[in-house]
């Protein structure tokens, strides 16, 4: 323990805000696991909803909504992960022309604070115009476009992923040491092969970092989902629709995640059924987390044999 | 204290003293012109005369000795008859009377950093093959000096740079030049040693890779990597473990691979900044042997802090103050008779 009251004072606060945070995060992780895990069952996991949802406890299983959180997530970060990383190759790397990295931070800085809702909206107005019809289906004969499927959700899903994406890469790209990269230039390594062979594995891990976070922001998501994605439980599926020749079409349709899936089985939402809500809200911590880790661990690069 | 350690440190003392002494013998035999004594080819560059050569025509003329041909020679640069050193033909140094044998020049060199220029002007001649130390006291310009040989001191977007640095007589700031050739032709090595966070394999492999439409398989790479690891001194060391990461290394076998590294890109130069400042003695000994080695078979300029290493291995030398280069010949006349009073005093310790 320090000696002078000023610094004493510092660590006792510092003590103080680290345990708020703990028992904070632990209450909320324990409230979950007490009220989700006895509704966590196999027929809970790989069940679909079933036409009782609104009554508790037969209210069937989350299986279209493990699935529809997947989809969003893995097309949404494929068009985020590679122009995320781009832009942060460009911001640290490179920064010329200095108007179009001064606009592009400010553009990041932006899309990092605006609420999804507020993207949800916009990607409703421009998706439902007939002539993208494509990525959604038509409504009826009216030339409009439903804007609501998978494609549509998934490509504002990428704009929201992208910031944590950018920032991270763009912190772990700067704490690449110049030495290595002024070693890479006096081997006679020109600006791509360095920047590929050194400075972006080099920051893998931060890399990573910004996928987990991305992954998160994506998969929690609600506004986007609900508008963009449809506002109702999926009942279930169609049979089949992982075949390639079904799945154009089922990308195309409407579907639910496991936020959407909280939020209409929750008393707020339609369903009412707290106990299924709680345990969707168990299962998507968890699959976030196991996202987190194996991400985290896989960006650890072991060099060599010890 | 074991013995043993004793035993092999006095054992390098004694082969230090040893090359010290053959450095010593061909430079009195340099300085007598003397070309056909067997030391002096094997330990050091074609000795150059040290008769001064005020006649241009001295220039055309044949060099007068057989001893060029233990330096293997560099693919003739394409380019035209350097203008600068036709243009002013008095400023050709007293020590090289032709000036194919300098390999490196720097002529009228000036380098700022944010307006505030650190480099006045500066003629620098590095004659081919041995070692050139630049010395001088800290601030005096002698990193920027050697960064801008190979073109490192622009990747600082505040730099500006004018002036010539020729390299085979071609300048190396002309338009069109390959800067990545430049800089496998120019290796270099930098003051911390900064290996990749790879293994040793990986380290020497990255160096030789081109960006071939296909890699080479680490079979194929094998024998250049056990070659340029044995040319560094490393390889006995490293041979049961190339597979391991490099960062494990200690700090001098971190350096050497360093200077594997940079020989994998075959180059004629190589630019060392101050490599064993960060080292112990003992590594700064094994590394100051190797800079001897191979400035057999290429030209090393090296920076140094350290006076004391200057004299032990430079061939050449130049004395640098205040972003002015004082003077510059060989190395034990720059050391022992210099000609500039201070020069007289750095090399005293007076200051610096």
């Amino acid at each position: 323990m320090p000696v002078r009251l000023s610094d004493r004072i510092g660590v006792g606060i510092a003590y103080v805000a680290g345990t708020i945070l703990i028992v904070a995060v632990a209450v909320i992780m324990l409230w979950l696991i007490v009220q989700g895990l006895g509704t966590i069952s196999w027929d809970f996991l790989t069940g679909e909803p079933a036409p009782g949802t609104l009554e508790q406890g037969v209210s069937g299983g989350i299986l279209p909504a493990i699935v529809g959180t997947f989809l969003v997530v893995a097309f949404g970060m494929a068009v985020a992960f590679p122009l995320g990383l781009g832009v942060a190759i460009f911001l640290t790397e490179y920064r010329q022309p200095a108007w179009l990295a001064k606009g592009t931070d400010t553009a990041i800085d932006l899309i990092f604070g605006v609420p999804s809702i507020v993207f949800a909206l916009f990607g409703l107005a421009i998706f439902s115009q007939g002539w993208l019809s494509f990525i959604s289906n038509p409504v009826g004969d009216t030339g409009m476009a439903t804007a609501q499927s998978f494609f549509c959700s998934s490509l504002m899903m990428a704009l929201i992923g992208l910031p944590p994406v950018v920032r991270s890469s763009q912190a772990a790209i700067l704490g690449v040491p110049d030495q290595q990269r002024e070693a890479a230039y006096a081997l006679g390594k020109g600006r791509l092969t360095t920047i590929r062979r050194i400075v972006v594995p080099g920051a893998r891990p931060g890399i990573a970092t910004g996928i987990v976070l991305g992954v998160g922001r994506i998969a929690g998501d609600t506004a986007i989902v609900w508008i963009l994605l449809g506002g109702a439980v999926l009942q279930a599926p169609p049979d089949g629709w992982y075949l390639p020749w079904n799945l154009m079409d089922f990308l195309r349709s409407e579907g639910s995640t496991l936020t959407t899936y909280i939020f209409f089985s929750s008393p707020a939402g339609e369903g009412n059924s707290p106990g299924p809500a709680y345990g969707a809200a168990f299962v998507l911590m968890v699959v976030i987390l196991i996202v987190n880790i194996a991400l985290i661990r896989l960006s650890r690069r072991k060099i060599g044999k010890r | 204290m074991d013995p043993n350690d004793d035993q092999q440190r006095l054992d390098e003392r004694a082969k230090r003293q040893e090359w010290r002494h053959a450095l010593d013998r061909s430079a009195d035999l340099r300085a007598a012109g003397d070309p056909t004594d067997p030391t002096a080819v094997a330990a050091t560059p074609p000795p150059p005369p040290a008769a001064p050569a005020p006649d241009p025509l001295a220039a055309v003329e044949p060099a007068p000795f057989g001893a060029a041909a233990a330096v293997p020679a560099p693919p003739a640069p394409a380019a035209e008859p350097d203008p600068v050193a036709l243009a002013q033909p008095l400023a050709q140094p007293a020590h090289v009377a032709d000036p194919a044998d300098l390999v490196l020049a720097a002529r009228g060199l000036r380098v700022a950093f944010s307006g505030n220029e650190i480099l006045h002007g500066v003629d620098l001649d590095a004659p081919r093959g041995g070692v050139l130390a630049l010395v001088g006291p800290s601030g005096c310009g002698k990193t920027t000096l050697l960064r801008s040989i190979n073109r490192l001191t622009e990747l600082a977007p505040t730099a500006t740079i004018g002036g010539q640095i020729l390299f085979d007589g071609a300048d190396v700031y002309a338009g069109g030049t390959d800067l990545n050739l430049l800089r496998r032709r120019v290796g270099m090595v930098f003051q911390q040693p900064n290996p990749f966070p790879m293994t040793i394999f990986d380290n020497v492999a990255f160096a030789i890779r081109e960006q071939a439409k296909r890699r080479p398989s680490r079979g194929e790479l094998m024998p250049q990597v056990a070659d340029v690891l044995q040319r560094a001194g490393l390889w006995d060391e490293v041979k049961d473990n190339l597979d391991r990461n490099a960062l494990s290394l200690s700090g001098g076998q971190q350096q050497r691979l360093c200077i594997a590294r940079t020989l994998a890109a075959n180059p004629e130069v190589i630019l060392m900044d101050e490599p064993c400042s960060a080292l112990d003695p003992r590594s700064t000994a094994r590394i100051e042997e190797l800079i001897v080695q191979l400035a057999g078979s290429l030209t090393i300029v090296i920076v140094t802090h350290n006076l004391a290493q200057a004299k032990r291995i430079a061939d050449y030398a130049a004395y640098l103050l205040n972003g002015d280069l004082i003077e510059q010949g060989i190395a034990q006349q720059v050391f022992e008779d210099p000609a500039n009073q201070s020069t007289r005093d750095f090399v005293a310790g007076m200051f610096g």
